[in-house]
C-alpha cells in the first residue's frame, strides 16, 4: 500500500515536470529540412549544367548581379526580428510598421526579379527553353521566387487581418512559425545568389 | 493490491467526464480536392483547374476558420461501458539474467586449448595423414613418391603437367616443397582446430574428428582443380577422405588431451592488469 | 473542473445513423485511427489491383509467345503495377501504420497536426485516382495516349515529348507528385508527434521501437521524396515549357535523371521496408514472450541505416558507364548498409532463440520476412559487386532480388502487423486457422514465384520483355513463376475473406488478446476516439508490464 502511494506521487511530480518541445517548432523545422532537401536538388542541377549549354546567351553575358533585390531580401529577415519582437511586447502598432517594411522589401525583391526577368527575355532572347542556362536558372531563381511569394502571401495576410482589427497578439506562436519560414526564404537567395551570380557568372 | 489504486497507469479512470479533442472539419479534404483538379488541369482542360483553384480558395477559407483564432474543439464524452477492462495482475516473477552470473557466458569460449596443443596435435595429425598417404601410394601406385610429389603441386604449379611415371620419381626439390607445405598447413590446421573446438557444440570429437574432415572434403572437391590441378587429376577420393580422418581424430585427440587455459576475457581484473599479490591467483597457489 | 461547460458537445449517438452521416464522420474526420484504418484499407484495395496486374503480367509470360495481352498493355501493366505498389501501397502503408499507432504507442490522444494528418490521406487518395485516370482520360483533350507506360523509374529520355506523346507520362509526374505531398504531410505529423507528444515518462529510450523505426522513416521521407518531387517539377518543364533538363540535343543529361530518380529511389526502398522492420520489433518480443534483444544496437542500427542509405544511390547505375571510382564507393556503400541490417535479423534472432514462441500467424509471417528477408539481403550484397550486377542488370535475377525485399520482406511483414493488431482495431478476433492456411499459401506461391525467376535472369531474361521465343531455357522457370502467382492469388483471397469475414462476424478479441506490453493493449478494441480516459505516466519501456506485474516491474532494471 505504501509503495502505491509513493508511485502515485511520483506519478503527480512526472506529469508535472515533463516537458516536450512545442509541435509546431518540430513540424516548421522539418518542413524547411524537406524544402532544403527539394533546393537542393534543383541547385545541384544548376551546378551539373554550368558551362554545359550549347547555345548562348551565357551567363557571363547575360546576368547582373541584383545587389539591391539582395539587400532589400536580407534585410527584411532584420525587420522581421523587429516586427516580432515588437509583437512579444504587445505593441501592436510599431508592429504593423515593421511588417509593412518588411513586406515593402519583399515586393521589391519580387519586382526587381520581374524587371530582371523582362530584361532577359525581352533583350537578351533567353527564355526557359534557349538552352540550359536558360532551363537551370529560371527554375531555380523561379522556384526560390515561389517560395518568396509564398511567404508574402502569409506575410500580407497577417497584415492585412492585423489592419482588420483582428487581435493578432493572439497568433504570437503562427507569427513567429511564419518568420521562421522566411528566414529560411532569405537565407536559401544566399546560396542562390552565390551559386547563380557569383560561381555561374565567372 | 489492486490495478485501480496505481495513478495516472495506462487505463486509469479519470473524474473528467469529458476529453477535449480536435473538432472534425471536411475542409481539409475539400483543399486537397482542389490541389488535385488544379493539376489535373494541366492534363485536361484548362476549366479544370480554373475550379480546382475555386475549391483551393473556398478551402482554405474554411480552414482558415477552422484553426483562426482558435482551433476548433469538441468534447467527447467518456463512456464509462467501454472502459478497458482491468489488467489482471500476475504475481509469477521473472528471473532476469544478469551479466557474468554463474552459468551466464558474456564471453565465449570460457575456455581454450593452449596454441600449442594446436601446433603439437596439427604435427601429430599432419604424420597420420602423411603416413596413411604413404600407404596409399606404396598400395596403389607401388611408390612412396607419388602423394608427395602430388602435394607438391599446390606450391609448384608445374606439377601439373607431370606424368604418371614422372611422379612415381623421387626429386629432391619436390620432395623439400611438399614437406615444407605439409608441415605448415598442419600446425595452421592444428591451431585453428584448437581454437574453434571450444565452440563445438556437444560432442567435440564427433566434429573435430569426422564432420570437419568431411566438411573439409567437400569444400576441397570443387575448388581442388584451381588449388592443385595436379592432384585433381590423379586423386582417388576414398583415400582423400581417409586421410583427412586420420588427421582429424589423431590431431584432434592430443588437442583435446592438453589442459584448458582461460581466455583472457574470463579473467578477473587484477589478473589481467597483470597484479600479483598472495590469494590473487588460488589456482596457483601451492596446496 | 466541474463547472467548464462543454459547448460543442456532439448530440447524443443515435443507433440507426443515415448513410450520410456515416460518410460525413468518415470523410470529415480527423482522428488518427480512422485516418490510419482508410490508409490501410485503400493501400490494401490499391494492393489487390496492382496484384491483379501482376497476375495478368505473369499469364502473359506463362508460356513462350504469349498473346494474353498486346506489348503496348504490357507497358502499361508493368508501369502502372510497380507505380502502384510503391506510392500508392508501400507509402500509404507506411502512412497508416504510423497514423494509427504512434499516438496509442506513445499515450497521446491525436497526431500532432489532425487536420494537416486529414490533408495528407486526402490527397494521396486523390492523387492516387488522378494516376488511375489516365486509364480513361489519358488522351486528353489533345491526342493518343493512355496510362503511362515508360516504366516506374521513368528514365530520361524515353519521357520526353519526342518519345512519349499524349499525357501519359504527364499523368505518371503529377499523380505521384500530388500523393507524394500526402507522404511529406504525414511525415512531418509523425515526427512532430512522437517528439512533442509522448505522454509522461516516456522518454526517447523508452520510445517503444517501432515507434522510432517510424521516426526514421518520416526522416528519410522528408530528405529523400523531395528530389522526386523536384526531378518530375523539372520534368514537367521540359515536357510543357520545352525546358532543357533531360533533352541530350540541348546538352541535357539523361543520366542525371537517373542520379535524380535513385537520390530518392534508393532510400525510398528503405522507407518502404521500414514499417517491416517497426513489425517485426514489436510482433517478436511477444511471441516469443521476452524483451527485444539488443535494443539500444536495433534504434542505433535503424538510425544508421538512415544516414548511410542516402549514399547508396548510385548502385542503381552500374550499368550507366560512370567513373571506377564513383563504382567503387558505391559498392562499398551499399555494402556497409548491409552491416546495420544484419545486426537487426541478428537481434530479432536472438530475441526469438530460447524464447517460449507462440507460433500464430504474426510470429509466422515474421519467420517468414527473416528467411525470405535474409535472401533478398544476400542477393543484394551480390548485386552491389558493380562487375556482377554489370552481368545481371535489369535481368530477372534482379527482379527476384527486389521481390524478396519487398513482397517476401515488405508484404510478410505488413501481414505480421495486420494479423497481430487486427484484434486491435476492430475488436475482432481473425480466424486463426484461416490464417496459417493463408500463411502457407503465400509462403509456398511467393517462393514458387520467385525462386525460378533468380535462374531465369542468370539464364539472361531480360526484366519489361512482353514475350519470349521458346528453346532459351526459360520455360519451365516461367511456367513456375505463372503457376506461383496462381498459389499467391488465391492467399490474398483467403486474406480478403479473412479480414472482411472476421470483421463481420468474428469472435470479440478483448483488450489485450495476446499479452502484450505496449500501450496500445491497455485501452480497449477499438480504441475509444479519446484513446486513454487519462493520459498515461510511464516508466519503462514496457509499460504494460509494469502494470501487470506491479512486485516485479521493469523500471526496477533500467
Amino acid at each position: 500500500m505504501a509503495e502505491a502511494l509513493e508511485l502515485t506521487a511520483d506519478a503527480l511530480t512526472m506529469e508535472r515536470e515533463w516537458k516536450t518541445p512545442d509541435r509546431g517548432t518540430v513540424g516548421i523545422i522539418f518542413l524547411i529540412v524537406t524544402e532544403s532537401a527539394l533546393f537542393l536538388i534543383f541547385v545541384l542541377a544548376y551546378l551539373v549544367y554550368i558551362g554545359k549549354s550549347v547555345v548562348g546567351p551565357y551567363p557571363k553575358d547575360v546576368l547582373e548581379m541584383p545587389i539591391a533585390a539582395t539587400v532589400c531580401l536580407l534585410s527584411s529577415s532584420l525587420t522581421i526580428v523587429m516586427a516580432e519582437h515588437q509583437l512579444e511586447k504587445n505593441r501592436i502598432g510599431p508592429f504593423r510598421l515593421w511588417w509593412a517594411i518588411t513586406i515593402l522589401l519583399g515586393l521589391y525583391f519580387l519586382y526587381d526579379t520581374a524587371l530582371e526577368w523582362k530584361k532577359l527575355i525581352y533583350v537578351d532572347h533567353l527564355t526557359i527553353s534557349t538552352n540550359l542556362f536558360g532551363t537551370t536558372f529560371y527554375s531555380l531563381v523561379g522556384l526560390h521566387a515561389s517560395h518568396v511569394t509564398v511567404g508574402m502571401t502569409f506575410l500580407l495576410l497577417v497584415f492585412t487581418v492585423s489592419l482588420l482589427g483582428f487581435p493578432i497578439e493572439t497568433q504570437k506562436r503562427r507569427v513567429k512559425f511564419l518568420s521562421w519560414y522566411w528566414h529560411f526564404v532569405d537565407w536559401v537567395w544566399v546560396i542562390v545568389f552565390t551559386v547563380v551570380y557569383i560561381v555561374s557568372a565567372r | 493490491m489492486s490495478v485501480e489504486e496505481h495513478h495516472g497507469e495506462p487505463g486509469e479512470r479519470t473524474q473528467e467526464t469529458h476529453v477535449q479533442l480536435p473538432a472534425p472539419t471536411f475542409w481539409p479534404m475539400i483543399f486537397a480536392f482542389g490541389v488535385t483538379l488544379l493539376l489535373a488541369g494541366l492534363v485536361t482542360f484548362w476549366a479544370v483547374s480554373l475550379i480546382g483553384f475555386i475549391i483551393v480558395l473556398r478551402a482554405v477559407w474554411g480552414w482558415w476558420h477552422t484553426v483562426i483564432p482558435h482551433e476548433e474543439h469538441e468534447y467527447v464524452a467518456i463512456e464509462p461501458e467501454h472502459r478497458p477492462a482491468p489488467i489482471l495482475v500476475e504475481y509469477r516473477s521473472v528471473v532476469r539474467l544478469t551479466v557474468g552470473e554463474e552459468g551466464h557466458r558474456a564471453h565465449l569460449p570460457v575456455e581454450v586449448h593452449p596454441y600449442t596443443a594446436g601446433a603439437v596435435g596439427g604435427l601429430v595429425g599432419g604424420a597420420a595423414m602423411a603416413i596413411l598417404a604413404c600407404l596409399y601410394g606404396l598400395v596403389r601406385e607401388h611408390s612412396i613418391w607419388y602423394p608427395i610429389n602430388l602435394l607438391a603441386g599446390v606450391i609448384l604449379p608445374g606439377m601439373g603437367n607431370a606424368t604418371a611415371e614422372q611422379l612415381r620419381q623421387f626429386n629432391a626439390g619436390v620432395f623439400g616443397a611438399a614437406l615444407i607445405g605439409h608441415i605448415c598447413i598442419s600446425i595452421l590446421v592444428g591451431i585453428v582446430y584448437a581454437a574453434i573446438m571450444p565452440m563445438f557444440p556437444k560432442y567435440a570429437a564427433l566434429w573435430a574428428g569426422i564432420l570437419v574432415p568431411l566438411f573439409w572434403t567437400g569444400l576441397t572437391y570443387p575448388l581442388i582443380g584451381i588449388l592443385n590441378p595436379a592432384m585433381g587429376e590423379h586423386i582417388s577420393w576414398p583415400w582423400f577422405v581417409v586421410c583427412q580422418l586420420a588427421f582429424g581424430l589423431c590431431g584432434g585427440y592430443v588437442i583435446a588431451r592438453s589442459t584448458n587455459i582461460r581466455t583472457f576475457q574470463s579473467k578477473a581484473f587484477v589478473e589481467r592488469a597483470g597484479l600479483e599479490f598472495p590469494g590473487s591467483h588460488p589456482e596457483k597457489e601451492p596446496q | 473542473m466541474a463547472s467548464i461547460d462543454y459547448p460543442l458537445e456532439r448530440p447524443a449517438v443515435s443507433l440507426e445513423k443515415g448513410f450520410a452521416q456515416h460518410l460525413y464522420e468518415w470523410v470529415a474526420t480527423v482522428d488518427h485511427k480512422k485516418l490510419g484504418l482508410m490508409y490501410v484499407v485503400s493501400a490494401l484495395l490499391f494492393f489487390v489491383i496492382a496484384g491483379l496486374m501482376a497476375f495478368v503480367i505473369r499469364l502473359q509470360l506463362m508460356f513462350p509467345n504469349g498473346h494474353v495481352v498486346g506489348p503496348d498493355t504490357f507497358n502499361r501493366l508493368f508501369t502502372m503495377h510497380g507505380t502502384t505498389m510503391v506510392f500508392l501501397v508501400g507509402m500509404p502503408l507506411v502512412a497508416g501504420f504510423a497514423n494509427y499507432l504512434v499516438p496509442l504507442m506513445i499515450g497521446a490522444r491525436d497526431m500532432a497536426f489532425p487536420r494537416l494528418n486529414a490533408f495528407g490521406f486526402w490527397i494521396f487518395l486523390f492523387g492516387g485516382f488522378l494516376l488511375y485516370y489516365s486509364y480513361i482520360g489519358g488522351s486528353g483533350l489533345y491526342g493518343a495516349g493512355s496510362a503511362p507506360d515508360v516504366g516506374w523509374f521513368a528514365n530520361a529520355p524515353l519521357t520526353e515529348k519526342a518519345f512519349s506523346r499524349g499525357h501519359s507520362t504527364d499523368y505518371w509526374a503529377l499523380g505521384i507528385l500530388v500523393s507524394g505531398v500526402g507522404s511529406i504531410a504525414s511525415a512531418i505529423n509523425v515526427i512532430a508527434t512522437a517528439f512533442s507528444l509522448r505522454c509522461p515518462g516516456m522518454t526517447l529510450s523508452r520510445m517503444p521501437l517501432f515507434v522510432w523505426v517510424m521516426v526514421v522513416d518520416s526522416w528519410l521521407i522528408l530528405v529523400a521524396l523531395p528530389p522526386l518531387t523536384a526531378a518530375q517539377i523539372m520534368l514537367m518543364l521540359d515536357r510543357y515549357l520545352g525546358a532543357n533538363f533531360f533533352n541530350t540535343q540541348q546538352g541535357g543529361s539523361a543520366v542525371l535523371w537517373q542520379h535524380f530518380f535513385w537520390i530518392f529511389g534508393h532510400p525510398e526502398v528503405y522507407i518502404l521496408i521500414f514499417p517491416a522492420f517497426a513489425i517485426l520489433s514489436e510482433v517478436i518480443p511477444v511471441f516469443s514472450r521476452k524483451p527485444l534483444f539488443g535494443r539500444a544496437a536495433m534504434v542505433g542500427a535503424v538510425v544508421a541505416i538512415g544516414f548511410i542509405s542516402l549514399g547508396v544511390w548510385a548502385h542503381h547505375m552500374f550499368a550507366v558507364g560512370m567513373s571506377s571510382w564513383s563504382n567503387t564507393f558505391f559498392a562499398g556503400s551499399s555494402m556497409l548498409v548491409g552491416i546495420p541490417t544484419g545486426l537487426k535479423i541478428f537481434n530479432w534472432t536472438a530475441t526469438m532463440y530460447g524464447g517460449k514462441l507462440r507460433l500464430q500467424t504474426p510470429l509466422l509471417y515474421c519467420c517468414a520476412f527473416l528467411f525470405q528477408f535474409l535472401v533478398a539481403g544476400l542477393t543484394g550484397i551480390m548485386l552491389a559487386v558493380a562487375p556482377f550486377d554489370w552481368q545481371l542488370h535489369d535481368s530477372y535475377f534482379l527482379i527476384a532480388h527486389f521481390h524478396y525485399t519487398l513482397m517476401g520482406g515488405l508484404v510478410m511483414g505488413i501481414f505480421a502487423g495486420i494479423y497481430y493488431w487486427f484484434p486491435k482495431a476492430i475488436g475482432k478476433m481473425y480466424n486463426e486457422k484461416l490464417g496459417k492456411w493463408q500463411f502457407w499459401l503465400m509462403i509456398i506461391g511467393f517462393n514458387l514465384t520467385f525462386l525460378p525467376q533468380h535462374i531465369a535472369g542468370m539464364l539472361g531474361m531480360p526484366r519489361r520483355i512482353y514475350t519470349y521465343a521458346p528453346g532459351r531455357g526459360w520455360e519451365l522457370w516461367n511456367l513456375l513463376s505463372s503457376l506461383g502467382a496462381m498459389v499467391q492469388f488465391v492467399a490474398v483471397a483467403c486474406l480478403v475473406w479473412n479480414l472482411v469475414h472476421s470483421a463481420l462476424r468474428g469472435e470479440p478479441a478483448g483488450d489485450d488478446p495476446w499479452d502484450g506490453w505496449t500501450l496500445e493493449w491497455a485501452t480497449t478494441s477499438p480504441p475509444p476516439e479519446y484513446n486513454f480516459e487519462k493520459l498515461p505516466v510511464v516508466r519503462s519501456s514496457r509499460p504494460l508490464w509494469d502494470m501487470k506485474h506491479p512486485h516485479d516491474p521493469d523500471w526496477k532494471y533500467e
